[in-house]
């Protein structure tokens, strides 16, 4: 149940954490997913453990950068941003995002 | 772009594995800290706040593995692990570990041996560009009656140059050793003569200088000579100055014009010339013979040809058909043998010649074939084995597999985990096979060309193929050998049955297999053992031939003559010195000179009649000395053996074998009647029956004794003969070798030194290909007795360390040791017994495909089937004993406990 539940959110994570970003940076794990939960509302349970297994990837795939710094209690930690990369792809993701939700909305309209 | 950042990412954090989680763990404990810190500004107490900020977290440990799994190549990672477990695994039970081991290097090693040979003499090709356009050459004739023939003719050289519609080049190739001059006498050195296309060809260009070429291949012109590097190496230390330089070859200069590369070795995979002269060069290298000379008399050279690019063999071949008659026109000039080839229906024939061409091929098709159909059968119960040996190990885990499956393992995970222990079990096999494989096939080869002649030699090293070869086996044997067992041991049936208790008592099915396993490896091995006993009875009796003299203790000396000045009677003379010089030794108990000594390859007939022989008879003629019939111990029947005196001038005698003398003269005294050659070279010899002798063999073993004449060296008008000197010693043939080099450097210098063979060697070499398969079939069965042996005993004892607690309880119950160990014998017994029946009836009708090589052997033979069963059965069950007789001794009150 589980498994499902974070593999159907993973690619929303991601744009979610880039757009976080986008406004908001340098910013740590813990930072970015206070953020995302003020955004969507708390209309969303956020693990927020799962932060990090979707920052590996975007810096794997370049879109983010991460650098050491120090947090607000004196732990050491990384702070993340955007790279010229990022930037781009998000009006890309954007994009996708939003002709799948409008190909999705038409399909619910259309069933009623 | 993406796909490949990442993949470069991935790639980066496997080098720094231990990093890549520590950074984790710090952005982790900051990320805790952070919302600890959150809930505490917020008014709770540190303990709930914690508690509270790893609840919003979620799982820090799933976070860990699903970050681990986009880290790295998780798929690589988990193999590695993998190995280590089976590593550390198989290393706790070295026993078994090495006998798995062990079994699967003797299966492996034996096949890579002889596959290697297999390779080598008939499936390699001859390292030339385009060697699949390669063809052999042969002529037919509807009365073949030793298969087909692939000897020719110059003149059928010389047609063929001109004529060779089909293919782009026509070449004429004959080997033999040449005597080349070095320091002061002459020396013997593999050479081959070469007409003019052969170079271009074979396509491979010199390293230095030029090929021979048409050109060179004339009357007058082929004194020149192409070396091998080899040959560059080892005698002119790689001077470049070789070009232009002069080799005396047979007493005349030969200009050496180019030199060939390291990897051209001519036309033949077994022999390789240092030395290529042009075949018009024959009378020189052949002096005092002439093959250039006898026309279409003599048959001596082998042709290949180049199909044109684009001609299939079935069109070059039906080319070379439609040539046939224009040839014979063109080349024979006797309208005789014309006509008599025509009624035979005599064609040209090309066939597939990208291996080249070798004599050795078909002598020994058949036996590499047959110990190659005996090394798989060997594999076959390697791998056999090794999965009944995996299986009963298997299940000796089943408590830990089944616990494993029930903590949420999947099944795929753990027949993964025991694939891979069989795939370490495999590497390690087969790299012991590969080491082994080598020399195993040096041996082999040393054994099949012993009797095959000089500078013959097999080059079994590992090529592409044959690796490949072992890897696909090796991939194969692992897969089918680990995944019964493991699909097995981790089936959910089992699960269940573990679960409901500690006694094992399985369903009759899921024994059934292993079981099957067990016997088809008796039944195996019983195959292999009567094979083996077949092959070596029939290699005892064809050794037990009465070859109608005594081999042992002689040794051939053979002497080059042919290009020294001495000819006629002071050639006689010398010899006639040379024989007395060894004489004096203490060791030679008798000795003379023969022309051809049995079973060394060469025949000479001729064909004779007398008055009352009712036409012509062939006899196998040989050319003797005094005292040759007293050296070799053949029986003198009648009559008087040749003398010294026996001149030309006292007439031309014979000696006859008893056979001639009953086909020449039936009824009859033959002494002192006369015999005439029918094809006799001045008209028509008469010669006088001066003596008869026992018959013995010629040729080889299995043709029974020809009849036989002997003419005297005294009496022999050739010019310039070589003889052997075979001699009856006492003791180390050593003193023999020196004091024969040593006079014959001291009396003719300029010959090349004297070769000592024994003739046991000649006649063991003869019989080569039956020894062969003999010996790897005896290996094969004893191999195949143990590996059965160690199986019969592992599975058994894994059985019954599983069913320890059972016999606890019976001894407790009151069962006596003998019944335990009946109770244990009697599970390997029924797999003895079925796997016998089976073998037994396999090896009845697969026997008759031996019956072609046995020699004065049925392939039925009821002793040896009688003995191969006892041997079977008596390993079997002293096999199988030796677990039940341990089982009798368990303490059944340890046995019980130790549940």
């Amino acid at each position: 149940m589980g498994d499902n539940k974070s593999e159907v959110l993973q690619g929303t994570l991601d744009l979610m954490v880039l757009k976080t970003l986008e406004t908001m940076s340098p910013l740590h794990g813990y930072g970015i997913a206070r953020r995302i939960e003020q955004v969507s509302g708390d209309s969303l349970v956020l693990n927020q453990g799962t932060i990090y297994p979707a920052l590996l990837r975007l810096e794997q795939r370049g879109w983010i950068k991460s650098e050491w710094g120090t947090s607000e209690t004196n732990r050491r930690a990384r702070f993340y941003s955007l790279s010229r990369i990022g930037r781009k792809k998000i009006a890309e993701e954007t994009e996708n995002w939003e002709r799948i939700a409008a190909t999705m909305a038409r399909f619910l309209s259309s069933s009623n | 772009m993406d796909f490949l950042r990442t993949l470069l990412s991935r790639f980066a954090a496997l080098l720094g594995l231990r990093h890549r989680d520590r950074d984790l763990d710090d952005d982790i404990a900051a990320h805790l800290d952070l919302l600890t810190h959150e809930y505490i500004a917020s008014g709770m107490p540190e303990a709930a706040a914690r508690t509270a900020a790893l609840r919003d977290f979620g799982g820090v440990t799933q976070a860990r593995e699903t970050y681990r799994i986009e880290r790295g190549f998780p798929h690589l990672e988990q193999f590695a692990r993998d190995l280590r477990y089976a590593s550390r695994q198989l290393r706790r039970s070295p026993g078994f570990t090495l006998t798995a081991v062990l079994t699967l290097a003797l299966g492996l090693g034996a096949n890579i041996a002889v596959f290697s040979l297999l390779n080598c003499l008939l499936i390699r090709p001859l390292p030339v560009p385009h060697a699949d356009e390669l063809a052999v050459l042969r002529t037919d004739r509807n009365d073949d009656t030793r298969g087909h023939n692939y000897t020719f003719g110059s003149p059928f050289l010389r047609a063929l140059e001109q004529h060779h519609n089909g293919f782009e080049s026509v070449a004429g190739y004959s080997a033999r050793p040449f005597q080349v001059h070095d320091e002061a006498a002459n020396v013997r050195v593999p050479g081959a003569m070469v007409s003019g296309q052969f170079f271009t060809m074979l396509e491979t260009p010199p390293v230095l200088g030029r090929w021979l070429t048409p050109h060179d291949d004339r009357e007058g012109q082929a004194n020149v000579a192409v070396i091998s590097a080899g040959y560059w190496k080892a005698r002119f230390h790689r001077d470049p100055a070789v070009i232009g330089s002069t080799l005396t070859i047979a007493n005349r200069p030969f200009t050496i014009v180019g030199v060939m590369p390291a990897s051209f070795v001519g036309a033949d995979p077994v022999y390789r010339p240092e030395i290529y002269v042009p075949i018009w060069a024959e009378p020189v290298i052949d002096a005092p013979f002439n093959a250039i000379a006898d026309g279409y008399h003599t048959w001596w050279m082998n042709i290949l040809g180049r199909r044109d690019p684009g001609v299939s063999l079935e069109q070059a071949n039906a080319a070379l058909g439609s040539l046939s008659d224009g040839i014979l026109d063109q080349s024979i000039p006797d309208a005789k043998w014309i006509k008599d080839a025509r009624d035979h229906h005599f064609r040209f024939a090309a066939e597939p010649g990208s291996r080249g061409w070798s004599f050795l091929r078909d002598t020994f098709r058949k036996p590499l074939v047959v110990v190659f159909v005996l090394c798989s059968a060997m594999l076959l119960l390697a791998c056999l084995n090794l999965a009944s040996l995996l299986m009963a190990r298997a299940a000796a885990r089943e408590r830990e597999l089944a616990t494993r499956l029930a903590m949420g393992a999947s099944r795929m995970r753990l027949i993964q985990q025991l694939l891979v222990e069989s795939l370490l079990i495999a590497l390690l096999g087969t790299s012991a096979g590969l080491l082994a494989a080598p020399a195993v096939s040096r041996f082999l080869g040393a054994v099949l060309i012993g009797g095959a002649g000089d500078y013959v030699m097999l080059d079994p090293s590992l090529d592409v193929r044959v690796l490949a070869f072992v890897a696909l086996v090796a991939i194969l044997s692992t897969l089918l050998v680990g995944l019964v067992p493991a699909s097995r041991a981790t089936s959910k049936s089992l699960n269940d049955q573990i679960k409901s208790g500690s006694q094992s008592v399985h369903s009759r099915q899921h024994r059934l297999l292993p079981r099957l396993l067990m016997s088809m490896q008796v039944a195996l091995a019983l195959i292999l053992v009567f094979g083996a006993g077949l092959l070596a009875t029939s290699l005892q009796r064809l050794r037990g031939i009465d070859l109608g003299f005594q081999p042992q203790n002689l040794v051939n000396v053979r002497l080059e003559l042919n290009k020294q000045s001495r000819d006629g009677e002071a050639l006689v003379a010398w010899y006639h010195r040379y024989l007395d010089g060894l004489a004096r030794l203490p060791g030679v108990k008798a000795l003379a000179y023969v022309s051809f000594p049995p079973m060394s390859g060469a025949v000479w007939t001729e064909d004779m009649h007398t008055t009352i022989s009712h036409g012509d008879h062939q006899l196998y003629m040989n050319c003797v000395s005094t005292g040759y019939f007293n050296t070799l111990k053949i029986r003198m029947l009648a009559g008087r053996d040749f003398q010294w005196n026996d001149s030309l001038a006292s007439g031309l005698k014979v000696i006859l074998s008893e056979r001639a003398a009953q086909q020449l003269f039936p009824g009859q005294n033959p002494i002192g009647q006369s015999v005439t050659q029918t094809h006799g070279a001045d008209g028509k010899n008469v010669l006088q029956v001066i003596g008869v002798v026992g018959d013995i063999h010629y040729e080889s073993l299995r043709k029974d004794a020809p009849p036989e004449g002997y003419t005297a060296i005294t009496q022999n008008t050739d010019h310039k003969p070589d003889y052997v000197a075979v001699t009856r010693i006492e003791g180390s043939a050593l003193p023999l070798a020196t004091a024969a080099r040593q006079l014959a450097s001291k009396m003719a210098p300029e010959i090349p030194a004297p070769v000592l063979t024994p003739m046991m060697t000649d006649i063991d070499g003869s019989i080569a290909s039956e020894r062969i398969m003999a010996m790897l079939a005896v290996f094969f069965a004893i191999c195949a007795l143990l590996v059965t042996a160690i199986g019969l005993y592992g599975t058994l004892a894994y059985s019954t360390a599983r069913r320890t607690s059972e016999i606890g309880v019976r001894m407790a119950l009151g069962a006596k040791p003998a019944q335990v160990i009946g109770l244990v014998f009697r599970e390997n017994a029924w797999i003895s017994i079925y796997g016998s029946l089976a073998g037994l009836v396999v090896a009845w009708f697969a026997a008759r495909a031996l019956a072609s090589v046995l020699y004065g052997t049925s392939a039925r033979d009821p002793l040896v089937l009688l003995v191969s069963v006892l041997v079977l059965v008596s390993i079997a069950s002293a096999a199988s004993l030796v677990p039940a007789i341990r089982a009798a001794r368990i303490d059944p009150s340890t046995a019980l406990r130790a549940e």
